[in-house]
């Protein structure tokens, strides 16, 4: 028998078919990428006692009814975008001094020293509770996380540099209250610009503070996740928390 | 001039194509890795509000841990009008639903079997409770906000604590 060379295969189609799925994928994939604002519901639960009032203070109401008008703090508007600047004005008018006269959050103005004496009276707390018999584990968690809490507020003050750690009022939130009938275009116009009057609080204080925007601490935290970053954050979410409340339409 | 005359006829040699598979494998792979797939084609027409400062669902979805519903006007016009004489003129559409209708659109009343389905089936790295699965509603602009509010009831009485309004991004004016 000759010896015959083994015959070479004809890759002449091979681009014909790296083709046929370059073109599958194309069909079945999408470049644009899905954009949204992520809220939390909050839980059902079974209230026995009715919460105190809220100070109306403490909150800032954008109120939009069934024929798209709309009202902030009581306010009449006519534009929607002027929002974020009265989200803004929610959030600076008392940040610098607090005026009791105006109708505005105040603030908390707390010291080094004020967050270390209640990081140890919370610590002893918590583990008194722990070692007394048959408490409660909810209670112990519940002491714990106020531990996690002034541990992350002794944290935001060191990454601040100052000798106060300014902080608004607990209960300040914002409340989007529409009714059934508003359009939903209303609805996101309003969250949208709740989120950037907030970017806008926060991207003031990195640049301040960290001397770099707040986008740059954002996507490097979703990146990486670094330890820094995250207390980065953690102190500009204390500074300007974004509470928001959307309160369910009655009509 | 004999300069430019072609000498006996010969043909033009032919070009060597066996570097093209490598070029359309590459394109392929790019593709590959700069998109993702499509969810599922709706039977709703959507058109998002716009909106700033938002937030990139991507790494929700690589991580599948989170679930798409529509809310619009049906796309067919015929269907459209029969519902609006019901009374009913936004109409859902959720993704990957089990059990269908012979149209595939439903209202609020379908979410919580939905949603629970959809847990079940999550694929087994993903291991976020319920509570942590975000559900994204892209509704259209013109749609009740009312509807938004039945959706959260919905999706709270089932303890699944995470909704999503989807919008399109717009640069800071």
């Amino acid at each position: 028998m000759a010896k015959r060379g083994i015959p070479e295969v004809n890759a002449g189609s091979m681009a014909d078919i790296a083709f046929l799925l370059l073109i599958f994928f194309l069909v079945t994939t999408t470049m644009d990428k899905d954009h949204a604002y992520i809220r939390s519901i909050p839980k059902n639960v079974i209230i026995e006692i009715p919460p105190e009032p809220v100070e109306k203070r403490n909150i800032c109401a954008i109120q939009a009814n069934a024929q798209n008008q709309l009202m902030i703090r009581g306010e009449l508007m006519t534009n929607p975008d002027d929002i974020s600047e009265r989200v803004l004005d929610f959030y600076r008018e008392n940040e610098a001094q607090n005026d009791p006269i105006n109708n505005f959050p105040m603030y908390s103005r707390i010291s080094k020293a004020e967050i270390q004496a209640a990081l140890n009276l919370a610590i002893d707390e918590a583990e008194a509770v722990e070692k007394t018999p048959n408490a409660s584990q909810d209670i112990i968690d519940f002491k714990y996380r106020q531990v996690a809490e002034w541990e992350k507020k002794q944290s935001a003050i060191d990454l601040l540099g100052k000798n106060v750690l300014p902080e608004i009022a607990s209960q300040a939130h914002i409340r989007i209250e529409v009714q059934k009938a508003t359009e939903y275009n209303l609805f996101a116009t309003i969250q949208s610009e709740i989120e950037e009057a907030i970017f806008e609080l926060r991207n003031d204080a990195a640049l301040t503070v960290f001397k770099e925007s707040y986008k740059q601490i954002q996507s490097r935290l979703a990146m990486d996740k670094a330890p820094v970053d995250r207390d980065k954050m953690e102190l500009l979410k204390i500074l300007y928390p974004d509470r928001i409340i959307e309160v369910t339409p009655r009509k | 001039m004999s300069k430019f005359r072609k000498e006996g006829g010969k043909s033009a040699p032919a070009i060597n194509t066996s570097s093209l598979p490598d070029i359309v494998f590459m394109l392929l792979f790019f593709f590959m890795v700069a998109t993702t797939s499509k969810e599922s084609d709706p039977t709703v027409r959507v058109i998002k509000p716009n909106g700033v400062r938002t937030q990139d669902m991507t790494p929700y979805k690589q991580k599948s841990e989170i679930d798409f519903l529509y809310l619009g006007k049906p796309l067919n016009t015929a269907r459209a009008r029969a519902y609006a004489e019901m009374g009913m003129e936004y109409m859902l559409f959720m993704d990957n639903v089990v059990q269908s209708t012979t149209d595939d659109i439903y209202n609020v009343n379908a979410i919580k079997r939905w949603k629970l389905d959809k847990f079940e089936s999550k694929p087994a790295r993903m291991n976020e409770t319920i509570e942590g699965v975000i559900t994204c509603v892209k509704a259209d602009e013109g749609a009740p906000s009312g509807i938004i509010f039945d959706i959260r009831k919905e999706l709270q009485d089932i303890d699944a604590l995470k909704i999503a309004y989807a919008v399109n991004k717009q640069d800071k004016r």
